[in-house]
């Protein structure tokens, strides 16, 4: 397809890959973390590792919008979907992510009405179908997906939709990262930037990790030769003695971010003071709720949320994954007790999470073998 | 795709969180595009935030909505 075929020649991506091996200083390691659950899944689906030296090493962070959902909030949305006349809508991911009490895939064998759409413009439409239900939306997803719940939101107000709430978790890109970098076992020497959510926010806003953190940044798109791409110019940085913000991905990215998604985000959304983050902890603001104007379509005024606090369960390390401490095959449980069909954790439900994108396309069983 | 979602496809579109090429078929009205990626499977989009689209653009939709229209001699 146009716009991305272009993106995936393996000559070139040879070429690229000889020009990171020239790039890089014998002797001396070299570890990335990709900060976005897109890239993940493209380096793991493309082998974009086999063409790094031994001494280049990628890390997976918390992009993935389902891995970073906590427990309890999972058990909140399930506690919604069971009342009376409710139909619960929500991305098909979220239906198998366990909370303290089941899935919402449970929940809806047991009688829940939950339902799978692909976007909020479909929950709202199941809104106007059913009048005498209410219908609430479970939103996930970084700056990337809040637009189309903000936009969908501004719909329902005008339209006067009755029945239609949605349950935000949205959260924002910039306080995770702030988090890792102040995290003491954390040890990086530059990042790989989430390019769609710098669709929406722009590369400007990372430009606290070369200035506070001094560590190199590139934005990049999410087809392999986009990741040699960036990873070639985080090394060019690191190689010259640069700390820089570059945006790989200007083709998409624009510097400044998108202007009339950000207006729309600030109409519909405010920031909550702190939301707990799954392996993280709770951040400062780091995710949004809905603002006053919009107070009457928030499901967590119209219903009765638990709100209760829920502990991973011990044998899960989402946490040490998602800050890149262990990979994905050294949590003890990884392909055992936890496989995409039966997950113990949320990294292992998205393709975008790092134990699912490790599952999926068989690489487990050789860095096995490698230890 | 069955109702369990899973993702093992091109890229993630269960959890939405990933930035799709999309064609317009027709721009339709009040805002609300039909279009179609690669599966070439028509469905709408709110154009919202890139303004007016005529068929054949190219747009980055994510969960839904348009964020930006993609320029053809943009790419390299
Ligand atoms: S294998 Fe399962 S429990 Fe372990 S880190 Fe991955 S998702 Fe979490």
């Amino acid at each position: 397809m146009k716009f991305v075929d272009e993106f995936r020649d393996a000559e070139l991506g040879r070429v690229l890959a000889g020009q990171i091996a020239a790039a890089v200083e014998p002797g001396r390691h070299y570890k990335l973390m990709e900060v976005c659950g897109g890239h993940t899944h493209t380096i793991y689906k493309y082998g974009v590792d086999d063409l790094l030296p031994a001494n280049v090493e990628l890390v997976h962070g918390p992009g993935c919008p389902v891995c970073v959902i906590p427990m309890g909030r999972v058990d909140d949305a399930i506690a919604v979907a069971r009342e009376p006349g409710v139909i619960f809508t929500c991305f098909g991911d979220m239906m198998r992510v366990p909370g303290g009490h089941g899935t919402l895939l449970e929940a809806k064998a047991e009688g829940a009405d939950v339902r799978m759409v692909y976007s909020p413009l479909d929950a709202l439409r199941i809104a106007r179908e059913n009048p005498e239900r209410e219908v609430v939306f479970f939103a996930i997803g970084f700056e990337t997906t809040a637009p189309s719940t903000a936009l969908t939101l501004m719909r329902a107000k005008r339209e006067g939709i009755p029945n239609f709430s949605v349950f935000c978790n949205h959260v924002t890109i910039v306080p995770p990262l702030r988090a890792l970098l102040e995290s003491p076992d954390l040890r990086l020497d530059g990042f790989i930037g989430p390019g769609h959510v710098s669709t929406v926010v722009g590369a400007r806003p990372f430009a606290f990790i070369p200035a506070d953190y001094g560590k190199p940044i590139v934005v990049s798109g999410f087809e392999p030769l986009d990741v040699l791409q960036s990873v070639h110019m985080i090394l060019r940085q690191l190689v010259e003695g640069r700390c820089e913000v570059e945006n790989q991905y200007a083709r998409v990215v624009p510097y400044d971010g998108n202007m009339a998604a950000l207006r729309v985000l600030a109409e519909v959304f405010e920031l909550r003071p702190h939301f707990e983050w799954r392996g993280l902890g709770f951040i400062s603001h780091s995710a949004l709720r809905l603002s006053a104007a919009y107070a009457g379509l928030d499901a967590e005024r119209r219903f009765r949320v638990p709100g209760v606090r829920v502990a991973d369960p011990k044998a899960c390390q989402c946490g040490e994954v998602l800050k890149g401490v262990i990979k994905p095959w050294e949590c003890k449980v990884f392909g055992t007790a936890c496989t995409p069909e039966r997950p113990i954790g949320t990294c292992m439900v998205s393709s975008e999470g790092a134990c699912a994108a490790y599952y999926n396309f068989g690489r487990f069983a050789r860095e096995r073998e490698v230890v | 795709m069955s109702d369990l979602g899973g993702c093992a496809s091109e890229h993630c579109i269960t959890c939405s969180d990933e930035g799709v090429p999309m064609r317009v078929l027709e721009p339709g009205t009040d805002g609300i595009a039909v279009c179609a990626g690669e599966d070439d499977a028509p469905c709408d989009v709110l154009v919202d935030l890139v303004g007016t689209v005529a068929s054949g653009d190219t747009l980055l939709v994510h969960a839904g909505v348009a964020l930006l229209r993609l320029e053809e001699g943009a790419l390299r």
